[in-house]
């Protein structure tokens, strides 16, 4: 057989398999998109007068110029602003602050402050540590990074709003799974 | 349908299948399978000194091949895989049915092309030669490991991690073709009905792949699926008796000499050749080429 034909078939056995994978995923991100969207209006609906508290809320602190742009989405920007996780693990014991940020059309969560469980806080470096590739107003998709062992890990996560000041963020990591409560600080 | 393969899984429920499949398999299926073996050769009164020797070589390069696995193994996946999957790949794919499938498939045919290159190129053929050794033909030989044997799939199965695919998946996938190929090392069944034996490779096309009967050379180089090699021009179905072995018969059941008999040999191709472009071309040429010009 030529060198050209099994290069051919060759390709057009990964381009088959690899593809339908990747046609599910996508197949799956657009029902996802579209039931999130459903969800979103009927979501709008009811809670309506919640939502407007907290856009209010967190969008006050991060006010004066955000607040004249027309890009601001009310259903889902009111995440942006100052969220505070507690942590209790043998290597940290106390909370971490975190500010999450709109950047583009996706918002990223950057470490603020430490503070122990005795309330001596430190700086944060300043980290990208979440980024939210995907937020309706009440649930969400995005990026995590955790650190183990001295390695960093970016791991698949979701964000559901409890209300408008609490949010839990979930994620798997073979078989490892947390969740934490963020609170709006 | 389409909803549940596209359903998320589990990561712990997927580990605990793999675990199933590919770790218990030595329990619950390899084991009794080659004490029956056993027991047919004495039956058939084949249960000689050397068969003994020949399999307790087999387990032998197993555990020095297991040592060099797991060395790179840890490496590659802790390192190099997770690197590229985090820089260097398509979008992340979900665990669902769709992707395991997928990543089976793939780990499969990614399989195919590193075996061919292992029999095709000088260096994958002075570390495969080890397995194919053997005179014999049965579980055992399943384990009839060559030092380098772990490399190439390393190298063949990144591009699946590319392709967006979790490396831990990749892994898994890679050790579950590893499985079903190693319950194809046996005589006692012969063949199987046709649609399998169209589809899947079986015990009777993997006796095809170890014999040192001319016409059977470098064919069904399959580990799931016999489709590649008939798509590939590769594939021989079972007619004439097989005789297993190699053209070099090695003679030795010294797990040593059979660990190392292949790098030996290649050592001396090199050293029998002249000219450092030749010495290179040994290595990724054919293990039968010879330069026009040599020593010997």
């Amino acid at each position: 057989m030529k060198n050209s034909t099994l290069l051919f078939r060759s390709l057009a056995i990964i381009i088959f398999l690899a593809g339908s994978a990747h046609l599910i995923r996508l197949g799956r991100n657009y029902t996802t998109d579209q039931s999130n969207y459903d969800g979103v209006n009927n979501y709008n609906k009811t809670t309506n007068s919640t939502i407007d508290k907290g856009v209010n809320e967190g969008f006050t602190e991060n006010n004066s110029n955000t607040k004249k742009k027309n890009d601001y989405n009310e259903n889902s920007d009111y995440i942006i602003g100052k969220w505070i996780v507690n942590y209790k693990s043998d290597e940290f014991n106390g909370s971490l602050v975190y500010r999450v940020k709109k950047e583009g059309e996706i918002f990223n969560a950057y470490t603020l402050e430490y503070r122990d469980k005795n309330g001596n806080s430190q700086k944060a470096e300043g980290n990208k540590v979440l980024t939210i590739k995907n937020f309706d107003g009440y649930k969400g998709v995005g990026i995590y990074r955790i650190e183990y062992e001295g390695q960093e890990y970016n791991v698949d996560c979701a964000i559901d709003m409890v209300d408008k000041n609490t949010f839990k963020l979930s994620y798997e990591y073979y078989g490892y799974r947390d969740i934490e409560t963020w609170k709006r600080q | 349908m389409i909803e549940i393969l596209s359903k998320k899984l589990e990561w712990l429920d997927v580990q605990y299948w793999f675990y199933v499949l590919n770790d218990l398999s030595l329990i619950y299926i390899i084991v009794p399978f080659f004490v029956l073996e056993l027991i047919r050769y004495a039956f058939k009164k084949r249960l000689t000194k050397d068969l003994v020797f020949d399999s307790i070589a087999n387990i032998i390069t197993f555990g020095a091949f297991f040592v060099i696995e797991i060395i790179l193994g840890l490496l590659a996946i802790t390192k190099v895989y997770f690197w590229i999957y985090n820089n260097f790949s398509l979008p992340h794919l979900e665990l669902n049915w769709v992707t395991i499938i997928s990543c089976i498939f793939l780990a499969d045919f990614a399989y195919y092309w590193e075996h061919r290159m292992m029999h095709r190129i000088g260096i994958g053929w002075a570390t495969h030669t080890v397995h194919h050794s053997s005179e014999h033909f049965n579980m055992s030989v399943a384990y009839r490991f060559g030092p380098l044997d772990a490399i190439m799939p390393i190298i063949f199965s990144l591009p699946i991690v590319m392709l967006g695919f979790d490396p831990i998946l990749v892994l898994l996938a890679e050790v579950f073709v590893q499985v079903f190929q190693t319950l194809l090392h046996t005589e006692i069944i012969g063949k199987l009905i046709k649609p399998l034996e169209f589809i899947f490779n079986t015990p009777s096309h993997h006796r095809v792949h170890h014999g040192s009967n001319k016409q059977y050379w470098d064919k069904n180089y399959a580990g799931i699926f016999i489709i590649w090699d008939r798509m590939l021009g590769t594939f021989e179905p079972e007619v004439e008796t097989v005789r297993y072995g190699i053209s070099e018969p090695l003679n030795s059941n010294n797990p040593l000499k059979v660990f190392f008999h292949g790098i030996n040999r290649l050592i001396k191709k090199i050293n029998s050749v002249d000219g450092f472009k030749n010495k290179l071309l040994v290595f990724v040429k054919p293990p039968n080429w010879m330069p026009t010009t040599s020593k010997k």
